[in-house]
């Protein structure tokens, strides 16, 4: 069986040890997908035992998942994680969202901070933004999932080779509905915990950039 | 003839000169450019023509139909220029794509 983590980085230079260190350990087959960051994420990530890929200049997340999407593909991977750069998930996580593809039980498993763990240090707008963008979701794909935008995810070899993420920026999550949606895949939602940070809230989103997926999707096929 | 209107028709003889000269078109789009570019130099010629066509669609003034009409016109190349970029991204993204893929081989006995 072989597991790949895709980590999609950009300008992480301060965590991404930090992050590695804790993965490593783990024996997964790591794919570290530098987003064309500029402060050196890229040559830090190199000195670990993982597969580092580049791209050359700054795409957008969901393009970064999608290439490492893609080097999986190529390694004939059989099951891959979606894992953050930030530091916000859990090493301890990744075995419970592996478990029902594993079990043969789901295609996709979507790990989720509001199932039935509390996450940490979670603000109210931003708890506010994803409840309503799950709604938004739901309206658009028809799929209601407790947490809207969760970047852990699991997805074993049927799913990788039918879901190719378009859209290269933060749509993805809701993309990645679509392609559940469309192609009948069987999903599950496992809960996990978000270690929310004061880096990792820095990094993260704000409230612009639900608004700012919402006209991606509009979009869509333009 | 007033000073505008040679001004207007000048312009419009001059946008038609530089959309031509430049890189190749479709031919659909060469028609509606040079429709609308005529007609334009016709509006110029006879403003009451505007006038006219406005009563005719239950709008008061010509140069208010032409500024619902310049709305529409532009709105129409925002949704035009967005794909166009659109199309571009996803382009780029192949080409960054393939290339940081270089690093990865194919594993050697690959069960398929």
């Amino acid at each position: 069986m072989k597991i790949c983590l895709i980590i999609p980085a950009f300008n992480e230079a301060h965590i991404i040890k930090k992050v590695l260190e804790e993965l490593i350990v783990l024996k997964y087959s790591i794919i570290l997908v530098d987003d064309g960051s500029t402060d050196g994420t890229y040559q830090i990530a190199s000195g670990y035992p993982i597969i580092p890929l580049r791209h050359r200049i700054n795409l957008g997340q969901g393009a970064a998942l999608e290439t490492g999407m893609e080097a999986a593909r190529i390694m004939n991977a059989d099951f891959v994680i979606h894992f953050d750069a930030d530091g916000q998930h859990d090493p301890a996580d990744i075995e419970l969202v592996l478990a029902p593809l594993q079990n043969a039980k789901a295609d996709v498993v979507f790990g989720s901070r509001f199932l039935t763990r509390e996450p940490t240090g979670i603000s109210w707008p931003r708890k506010m933004i994803l409840k309503t963008a799950r709604w938004v979701n739901y309206f658009i794909t028809g799929i209601l999932l407790t947490d809207a935008h969760n970047g852990l995810r699991a997805l074993n070899k049927k799913a990788l080779n039918t879901i190719h993420f378009q859209q290269p920026g933060m749509a993805h999550a809701s993309e990645i509905l679509y392609a559940v949606k469309n192609n009948s895949l069987r999903y599950a939602e496992i809960p996990v915990h978000i270690r929310y940070t004061p880096y990792s809230k820095k990094k993260g989103q704000g409230a612009l950039g639900a608004v700012n997926i919402l006209f991606h999707l509009l979009f869509k096929r333009n | 003839m007033t000073k505008f209107q040679v001004i207007g028709i000048l312009s419009m003889i001059f946008i038609l000169i530089s959309y031509f000269r430049s890189i190749r078109r479709p031919a659909i789009a060469k028609i509606i450019v040079s429709l609308i570019l005529i007609s334009g130099i016709v509006f110029f010629l006879y403003p009451d023509l505007t006038n006219q066509l406005a009563h005719y669609l239950g709008i008061g003034r010509g140069a208010d139909l032409i500024f619902y009409l310049s709305i529409l016109g532009f709105a129409y190349l925002f949704i035009l220029l967005y794909s166009k970029i659109r199309k571009l991204e996803s382009q780029l993204a192949s080409v960054i794509r393939k290339e940081s893929l270089e690093s990865i081989h194919k594993p050697e006995n690959n069960a398929g």
